[in-house]
């Protein structure tokens, strides 16, 4: 329900927002409080679908089909850049290997919870009009073995980028402007926080 | 004593807001945690600015221009003292309260595109075969219909050893006359018998262009970039001072992104200082 009622709201934004857009190309306070939302959801589909692709009871098969979702979340060129309190050193992955590698992790049950906290930075245009912002999250990883000993545990740090474009498409003849919004690079830092 | 409790009363009554919060208006996760540590930390650089400036509330929330808690004298004063390395004397004293009270009374904030702030990136690279520390400084420069980080300068050991700043004594005693051109430069060969000091022959006021530099050795492949240590922030827009941010990936409500140095700093001293960071400004 909560997602029809954001494209229905995208829906008029865009309607209506188009043509003073083209003009004024610098967005209200209130359209990109609009865009932080969508952008929003989209941070939290893939919380979703990293819980889904974690979790030792999703089927094989189901966690292919949500790592092709999620996957989908994404910009095509974007990268996953990991380091650990222990291990300092960025080590870089497309997105597709990153969720593989969390769908194969050799625990026997795994919980993955999400902190309710999100921070969601101003927009920022970069030289080609594209708006980016960044959205942080936070995440606790528990790995338990066969005898049900929590053996491994973080909580990490996920600032996400996103990507806010100004799209057209046509539709019963008429142009109708809206915002494509795309995930980029996560840089997935530990914090000392259990 | 009084000063330890002016700082830990705010701190601690931020975090208690920011539990109650997050049981009202959270909506990301489903799991009951106390995040009371994480809505404390200044979690991006741009949260640093907007909590610095007191352009967002407790809660994170940005506040409208037309909001009469936007850019609150007083509400500033409570939260610029948390964005602080509270563990640090240099940045937790007489020297911060009064930075504090400067940047209230003259009514001083950071812009995002404002200038005079650089990024340093802390690196690691290859140099000939051996790893080596390189400090990449970024300045944010206005392009097209936006804005992008670009690099404007580096520090390396290596490329400051091969421009010693030598004796004024001794430099003055490498030079070539001004009738050489009458004889067609014919001493011109002094300037290359000795390779260390040919730098001497240049422009009283030459300085190393130490990024080319750096340009050229990673096209000739003696660079190679391994991996960024760290990152921080220097920042000299505020009049008179100068301070540093850095990255504090710690336990407890004074975590984040917080200054890490603090000096005041005569905008006239400032243009030198700034130089080392954008030479060509």
């Amino acid at each position: 329900m909560k997602k029809v009622l954001f494209a229905i709201a995208f829906a008029f934004f865009a309607l209506t927002g188009y043509q003073a857009f083209a003009q004024e190309p610098e967005l209200s306070p209130e359209r990109k409080q609009a865009i932080d939302s969508l952008a929003l959801e989209k941070v939290r589909d893939l919380s979703k679908y990293i819980k889904l692709i974690g979790s030792k009871n999703t089927p094989w098969s189901e966690a292919n089909r949500v790592i092709d979702r999620a996957e989908e979340l994404f910009a095509p060129d974007a990268e996953i850049g990991v380091s650990s309190l222990a291990k300092k050193n960025i080590e870089y992955f497309k997105v597709r290997p990153y969720l593989e590698r969390l769908m194969r992790l050799n625990y026997d049950r795994v919980e993955i919870d999400w902190y309710k906290i999100q921070y969601v930075s101003d927009l920022q245009r970069q030289p080609d009009g594209t708006y980016v912002g960044v959205i942080t999250i936070f995440q606790t990883f528990k790995g338990y073995d066969a005898e049900g000993r929590l053996v491994y545990q973080d909580t990490t740090k996920k600032d996400i980028t996103v990507y806010v474009k100004r799209k057209e498409t046509q539709i019963g003849g008429r142009l109708i402007g809206f915002w494509d919004v795309l995930l980029g690079d996560m840089r997935v830092k530990e914090t000392t926080i259990k | 004593m009084n000063k330890i409790l002016k700082i830990i009363v705010p701190v601690f009554a931020l975090a208690l807001c920011f539990n109650v919060d997050a049981q009202v208006l959270g909506n990301l996760g489903d799991v009951e945690m106390d995040e009371r540590a994480l809505y404390t930390m200044t979690k991006q650089m741009g949260q640093f600015i907007n909590r610095f400036n007191y352009e967002e509330d407790q809660y994170g929330k940005k506040l409208n221009q037309n909001d009469a808690s936007f850019r609150n004298p007083d509400k500033r004063k409570d939260v610029l003292p948390l964005l602080f390395d509270l563990e640090n004397p240099r940045t937790s004293g007489a020297l911060r309260d009064f930075f504090v009270e400067d940047l209230i009374k003259n009514n001083q904030f950071m812009e995002f595109l404002g200038g005079d702030w650089y990024s340093e990136v802390s690196a690691k690279f290859k140099w000939k075969g051996k790893d080596v520390d390189v400090s990449i400084i970024l300045a944010l420069e206005e392009e097209g219909l936006g804005s992008k980080w670009v690099i404007t300068n580096v520090f390396f050991s290596e490329f400051q050893k091969y421009f010693p700043q030598g004796e004024l004594a001794e430099r003055e005693k490498h030079f070539l006359h001004p009738m050489s051109h009458e004889l067609d430069f014919m001493n011109i060969y002094k300037v290359f018998s000795d390779k260390q000091i040919v730098e001497y022959y240049a422009s009283t006021d030459y300085q190393p262009d130490y990024l080319t530099l750096f340009f050229y050795e990673i096209k000739q492949g003696n660079l190679v970039f391994e991996r960024v240590d760290s990152v921080k922030f220097h920042v000299f827009q505020i009049k008179n001072w100068y301070f540093e941010v850095s990255w504090f990936n710690r336990d407890g409500y004074n975590s984040g992104w917080l200054i890490s140095n603090l000096f005041y700093l005569k905008d006239e001293e400032k243009a030198s200082l700034i130089k080392l960071y954008q030479p060509k400004k």
